[in-house]
């Protein structure tokens, strides 16, 4: 597979089509667990639900979009049922939606296909090439569900197919394309709100929240590369690592433009702050402690308590 | 008799022979009550550090029986080395038996008197049987009844210290609590006594029981010498039970409450007088009268928010007491245990009062507000697991849905349920 494309054609991605896989993907890796019986009626659109529930399970869908001129614009996508003794997907189900999604949406027309995975396989140009009657140059959208923390941008893949000579041979093989993503505003709205989401509502907790982890982050960045520079230094200083004059005149000038604020009133203010600060967080730990404990305690009246009050309706106006 | 002694010898090597080895330790139970007379010489084949759990059984079949004066001590000189040398591991396999036997070396002790014998081996057995510090087995309680008896308070507030959330049985924890609140009383660690003595008389119980009423008195009392008041009706997290009864069982201390809060202590002490035998046959007459001088310490208190400067002649005349020697006392007493801030002039015999001179701008301060903030996370984590685990009861889930309206609004009103309090 090689690693861009020469087709010249932009490509523009909907977050939608993104969330479609994500929540597809989602939806049959928890369906999977507890493992599932081995009778036919295993509710995965997959072929590995009933085998290995080891292996992430990869699931299968189409998308749809808008071709114009050079920019091929994927808007949406939908589920699609694939069949493990033909690996290939099923035909019948896909006209049908197709069909539907035609009435809905007269623009769109099957742009390609999507799946999950770490890397596109072979098997893939199977289904690939049963597509190419659909539109002669699908797409393939390959989604990683693997979570990396360590990688900044979306584990999103787009594939062409190219007819390159290998051996002699004339071979379709994927190539990889660039994407851009594309949102309309009331994509940008959901987007945000998936993003943030957190158990209690509230922008300001969440603002608060964002604005936090940027600040520890950062931090624990600066404390990883301080960890470094003072390896290096006692390394030095021990004599393990050769001594660099022009590294250590860049240390010192590096220390001497930290904050020189070292008064006793700084000291004062400073600590009166960071005190308050501390018995806020104490406070606000406090109530919710206690909130909890009076859940708990309601709840251990009316289970166990023979003679609470009876009825506790409330009255509504 | 002597294949049992083989096979334990035999078997007290790794765990899963240990578990075989309590099998048939069980299955040879009732031969060893048979022969309990027998048992002693076998004792000494066995030993305590390797075959724990042999050695248990043999024991509690031993001391199953009457035993005599002669036998009492050399049984506890037995129990107490087993109980030091034996491996946690394979007691925590019979943890009934082992309580049995520690049950009765305390009451061995106890018989001969000397209660202080008793203390150490049973903290080693507590800290043997309890699976976790947060564990409370049977054995908690009587080693605080060791401690109460022999007077040496300080080895049980280790004890004290630690957190509970665990409870093998309600009994176990209504005594340990009301114990441990004696203890705190005679260490005078009156906050701690107040913990204690809440949680006997808030804990749930169907019916009232006499542990809980006699811990409610020494309650009142505590709370009048700490808080100076006392309120009067318990938290709702006390049982209903408790709420209703507790209060008419113990009338003259509520009595007692009230008339404190009078502030006069004149009143109080005729009160004293005329209920003196009850107090006197409830053990309580000694906290009785911490709580009288207590009330000093409270109008001098109370003086602190009132007055800037104050003569020490004003205080006495104020608080009742008999000469300005005396309120240079107490307020002397008072200021040395932290209660009250304030300077006091020789020269003129005037009392200044002062504001708390707490800053809060100390790195200790830091410090302490950091692991208060630590420990409520930790308390408030377990509390969610127990909210959790009361949500899914079926008791709770049962009465709940019992307790819904039976028309929904919402089948009525397109309006989503706003108005609801």
């Amino acid at each position: 597979m090689a690693s861009s494309s020469s087709s010249g054609l932009t490509f523009k991605l909907h977050p939608l089509v993104i969330v479609n896989i994500s929540d597809h993907y989602t939806r049959v890796k928890s369906q999977m667990n507890p493992p599932p019986p081995t009778s036919a009626t295993s509710n995965s659109n997959n072929s590995n639900g009933g085998e290995n529930n080891q292996s992430p399970p990869r699931v299968y869908g189409c998308v749809i979009g808008v071709q114009r001129g050079r920019t091929v614009e994927i808007f949406n996508s939908f589920e699609l049922l694939y069949d493990p003794s033909t690996h290939s997907l099923d035909r019948s189900f896909l006209e049908k939606k197709q069909e539907l999604y035609k009435k809905v949406f007269p623009n769109f027309y099957v742009l390609g296909w999507y799946s999950t995975g770490n890397d596109a396989e072979e098997s893939d140009m199977h289904i690939h090439k049963a597509l190419m009657d659909v539109n002669e140059s699908p797409v393939y959208v390959l989604l990683n569900p693997a979570i990396n923390h360590a990688q900044k941008d979306l584990p999103v893949t787009i594939y062409e197919s190219e007819l390159h000579v290998i051996d002699g041979i004339p071979q379709l093989i994927f190539v990889r394309s660039s994407y851009t993503i594309e949102t309309v505003e009331a994509e940008r709205i959901s987007v945000d709100h998936v993003a943030h989401l957190k158990p209690s509502g509230g922008s300001a907790a969440t603002q608060l929240a964002a604005q936090l982890t940027g600040i520890h982050s950062a931090i624990k960045m600066l404390n990883s590369r301080i960890r470094v520079l003072h390896q290096y230094l006692v390394g030095m200083q021990k004599g393990d690592l050769p001594c660099e004059n022009a590294l250590l005149r860049q240390v010192s000038s590096l220390l001497r433009r930290l904050p020189a604020t070292e008064s006793e009133k700084f000291q004062d203010d400073f600590l009166t702050e960071y005190n308050d600060t501390l018995l806020v967080t104490y406070l606000a730990t406090f109530t919710n402690c206690s909130s909890t404990m009076n859940d708990l305690v309601d709840k251990f009246n009316t289970a166990y308590d023979r003679h609470s009050r009876r009825g506790g309706r409330t009255a509504f106006i | 008799m002597e294949a049992l002694v083989t096979q334990i010898q035999g078997l007290s090597g790794t765990a899963s022979d240990v578990l075989s080895l309590q099998n048939l330790l069980k299955q040879a139970d009732d031969s060893l009550h048979a022969e309990s007379t027998r048992l002693p010489p076998f004792l000494d084949q066995l030993d305590p550090s390797k075959h724990s759990l042999g050695y248990l059984y043999f024991l509690e079949a031993c001391t199953a029986g009457p035993v005599t004066q002669e036998q009492a001590s050399s049984f506890l000189l037995t129990i107490a080395r087993f109980i030091s040398s034996c491996v946690a591991e394979q007691i925590r396999l019979a943890p009934d038996k082992f309580i049995c036997v520690c049950k009765r070396f305390k009451d061995q002790v106890l018989l001969l008197e000397e209660p202080l014998r008793g203390v150490a081996p049973m903290l080693t057995a507590i800290r043997k049987l309890q699976l976790s510090s947060e564990h409370l087995t049977a054995l908690h309680p009587e080693f605080l009844l060791l401690c109460l008896l022999s007077k040496c308070y300080k080895t049980a507030l280790s004890i004290l210290e630690e957190d509970i959330f665990e409870v093998d049985q309600p009994r176990d924890l209504f005594l340990f609590c009301y114990y441990g609140g004696m203890i705190s009383i005679g260490q005078k660690q009156f906050r701690k006594a107040l913990e204690l003595l809440h949680n006997v008389v808030t804990a749930p119980m169907s019916t009232v029981n006499a542990i809980a009423v006699e811990a409610f008195k020494k309650y009142i009392l505590v709370s009048l010498i700490h808080h100076g008041q006392f309120p009067t009706n318990l938290p709702k997290y006390a049982s209903s039970g408790a709420q209703r009864n507790l209060k008419n069982l113990c009338q003259p201390y509520v009595e007692l409450a009230s008339s404190y809060s009078n502030g006069k202590i004149a009143d109080l002490e005729t009160y004293v007088e005329a209920n003196k035998d009850k107090f006197e046959s409830d053990n309580n007459l000694g906290l009785v009268k911490q709580a009288v001088s207590s009330m000093y310490k409270r109008n001098i208190q109370r003086l602190t928010q009132t007055y800037l400067t104050l003569s020490l002649q004003d205080i006495a005349n104020r608080v009742q007491l008999n000469s300005p020697k005396e309120a240079e006392m107490h307020v002397l007493q008072m200021i040395k245990d932290g209660e009250i801030y304030a300077t006091i002039n020789q020269k003129d015999g005037m009392v200044r009062f002062l504001e708390d001179p707490e800053q809060y701008k100390t790195c200790e301060m830091i410090e302490r507000i950091d692991s208060s903030i630590q420990r409520l996370m930790t308390v408030s984590k377990k509390l969610n697991v127990m909210d959790e685990l009361m949500s899914c009861d079926p008791l709770y889930l049962a009465k709940a849905g019992r307790e819904r309206q039976r028309f929904d609004f919402d089948d009525f009103d397109n309006v989503p349920q706003r108005y609801n309090i």
